[in-house]
């Protein structure tokens, strides 16, 4: 029942009451009209904000799009390790980041309730690198917190739960780890205590390794590599060598396929490491190459036109110059033409090659190749050449035959795939190139030298000083490179750098292999000599056989004529051909 | 006494007070799984994780290569070993009756004598 309403002039909100006409001047009214209004104001602000939360219920109830960013604000995400892994070209682990809890133990709740002895014993038949003394002594000191291990392996881990002990403990860490060992150490690096790279890829690619979570991809071919280190390891053996040092290059990209540094260390356990096994010789090291500068020395002589391969030069006689003498360690003792130059490895019809061009041609060009100036390369690792300042005749002379001017192996690598890939200088690169895409390329030289050159390269190993390269049907084509090495700033005639670097199939050419020995001494197999004809050249070729079925390359038959005529080199009489030339 | 409108909005009242304690549940019960699955989510990444640089370790070359050299009478393949499929000669179209009769109880192979070399080298056998 409704009450009655029996005051006409009853304050109502949204009908005058009948006791109208009101006055509107009197205070009374004027305040009952203020209060209605604010009445008003307040009542559509209320139901603005139940309209605003109804359609979000509604927005929330009915559509997925709410549900979903609820879902994925948790954290399975956290799970993921703090530092991303590092894999080679397909797809191999190389470096990766896993838990590692470490052990602690709380002694006095041990003592509390067990015996320590007993303990101590338990937790040293789990964990073998654990002395059950040091155990003990630890589990009966007068603390609330011991380490007892740090990163344990999950099986460890495993263990030590199942011996079910209170007062035992695991903190959860994480520690990087390189299933690989050894094997690509110099290019992958290691990690400090806190995670922090401190070489190699590790170390140049911190920031990256830190943010991502998609694996970096490198260049490398764990094959390749291991195939590259057994063989370089192997000759190192044979001639009780110091050191030895490889690298396997894409001459179409400039990727680098394996790089091996010997002596080397186990990022595992970098505190193992000295100085000399941490020092990166390929891209850290520079060394006077020897003999293998004369691939630039000639393709330098044939692109500035100072020579032919018709020309020939005089051989006959050792040149001396402000004290020295140049003499060739296999001397014909006359005028040798450009393919006999390179195919004796002759030293004085190299300088006479160098002079012909000149001392500003050949710094041009030796620009032009990379070799003057540090290489870009993402190892941190990387040296600067020492080139000589300021560059006198001598210079110029010494520079033809690989002498008074060092460059890393890498740079040296780098150079050699731009004298045969037909011209194109392409920056050396340790991550993968996206198949597709294009490769940045620079043409320092006409194809048509570089042909010549790869003629030339083929020369020296099916008749030359690279003889001792067995690869059948796979056509390597190379140079052979034997340095003295400095010490204390004289040549050392025992010390020797021998090298070889080749190409193959040399007609059209793919794959650059260089291997370098460091002071090998010769043996019986090689008849006593530690040249690079004899200690790297038989290396290359063996990484050669091995490596050209993985990589899908079909041998041929080196005497089918095709293949003798594309590599045929014009050996006409010095002579006659000199005088057509001129 | 109560009117029939209060008594609705009571009821609804009570009924959605109702309905949301029970959707707050479920959906706790929810937060529960998801809480779960996520967690075995997470150890199921680390396992892989684990699982595959084990996986590395044991395929570490130098490994594969003493077990190869331990267990199989493998070693690395020579030119010698690598022949072209246009190479093969090719088998006749169709063999006389009499050749094929008299092949059959001896079982040969029907490629003529003048076969290459290669299967006498039997692919990746140790030379």
């Amino acid at each position: 029942m409704k009450p009655r309403d029996d005051n006409p002039c009853r304050p109502r909100h949204f009908k005058p009451g009948p006791c109208a006409p009101a006055a509107l001047d009197s205070p009374a009214q004027q305040s009952l009209e203020t209060s209605q209004t604010r009445l008003v104001i307040a009542g559509a602000l209320f139901a603005l904000a139940f309209l605003v939360i109804a359609l979000r219920l509604v927005e929330v109830a009915g559509f997925k799009a709410g549900e979903s960013r609820l879902a994925r604000g948790h954290g399975v995400e956290k799970a993921l390790a703090s530092r991303a892994d590092i894999v080679d070209r397909n797809g191999v682990l190389l470096a990766t980041t896993l838990a590692a809890p470490s052990l602690y133990a709380n002694p006095k709740q041990i003592q509390q309730n067990q015996d320590p002895r007993r303990i101590a014993q338990k937790i040293a038949s789990v964990l073998a690198d654990l002395n059950e003394s040091e155990v003990y002594a630890k589990l009966t000191s007068d603390k609330s917190f011991v380490w007892l291990k740090r990163h344990l392996t999950p099986s460890e881990e495993f263990a030590v739960n199942r011996l079910g002990i209170p007062g035992l403990m695991f903190q959860s860490e994480e520690r990087r780890v390189y299933p690989k060992g050894s094997l690509a150490a110099h290019v992958v690096g290691f990690v400090g205590i806190d995670d922090k790279g401190l070489a190699g890829i590790e170390r140049g690619f911190d920031e990256v390794l830190r943010d991502r979570r998609e694996p970096v991809e490198l260049s490398l071919d764990t094959r390749l590599q291991y195939i590259l280190r057994d063989e370089i390891l192997r000759q190192i053996a044979d001639f009780h060598a110091e050191g030895g040092m490889g690298l396997i290059m894409d001459v179409q990209t400039g990727e680098v396929l394996a790089l091996v540094s010997l002596p080397d260390f186990d990022p595992n356990s970098p505190g193992t490491a000295n100085e000399k096994t941490i020092f990166d010789r390929v891209t850290l090291g520079t060394y006077e190459m020897g003999s293998t500068f004369k691939i630039f020395n000639t393709a330098m002589a044939l692109e500035t036109h100072a020579a032919t391969l018709a020309s020939s030069f005089d051989a006959t006689n050792p040149i001396h110059i402000a004290g020295f003498t140049i003499h060739d360690d296999h001397p014909q003792r006359r005028w040798l033409t450009v393919p006999e130059i390179f195919q004796y490895s002759s030293n004085i019809g190299s300088v006479k090659m160098a002079l012909e061009a000149g001392t500003e041609r050949q710094r041009d060009f030796l620009g032009r190749l990379g070799l003057l100036k540090t290489p870009a390369f993402e190892l941190p690792e990387v040296a600067a050449p020492l080139v000589p300042a300021p560059w006198h005749t001598i210079n110029t002379m010494t520079v033809a035959f690989g002498h008074g001017i060092s460059v890393s192996p890498l740079q040296m690598a780098t150079a050699v795939s731009a004298v045969v890939n037909g011209g194109v200088l392409h920056r050396a690169t340790i991550i993968k190139h996206q198949p597709g895409s294009s490769v940045a390329g620079q043409q320092v030289m006409s194809p048509r030298t570089s042909e010549d050159m790869r003629r030339l390269l083929r020369l020296v190993v099916e008749r030359g000083t690279g003889k001792q390269v067995h690869a059948p049907g796979y056509l390597v084509g190379g140079k052979t490179g034997t340095a003295e090495k400095v010490a204390a700033g004289r040549y050392e005639r025992k010390g020797l750098l021998s090298s070889f670097v080749g190409a193959f199939p040399i007609t059209d050419p793919r794959f650059l292999v260089m291997i370098s020995i460091d002071e090998p001494h010769g043996n019986k197999q090689s008849f006593g000599f530690a040249t690079g004809g004899w200690t790297a050249a038989p290396a290359v070729g063996r990484v050669v056989q091995r490596m050209a079925p993985l990589m899908g390359i079909q041998p041929v038959d080196e005497d089918s004529p095709e293949i003798r005529r594309s590599l045929m080199v014009d050996s006409l009489t010095p002579q006659g051909r000199t005088l057509a030339a001129n | 006494m109560i009117r029939p409108s209060t008594l609705f909005w009571t009821l609804l009242v009570a009924a959605s007070g109702y309905a949301m304690f029970q959707v707050k549940y479920e959906v706790a019960q929810l937060d529960d799984e998801l809480a779960r699955v996520n967690r075995q989510i997470g150890n199921g990444r680390e396992a892989i994780r684990v699982l595959n640089a084990e996986w590395s370790y044991l395929n570490q070359p130098t490994r594969l290569d003493q077990l190869t050299k331990r267990h199989l009478n493998l070693g690395p393949i020579q030119t010698s070993q690598i022949g072209r499929l246009d190479t093969l000669p090719r088998r006749s179209p169709t063999p006389p009756a009499a050749a094929v009769a008299a092949a059959a109880p001896s079982l040969t192979p029907s490629l003529p004598a003048t076969a290459p070399q290669l299967s006498s080298n039997a692919i990746g056998a140790r030379p």
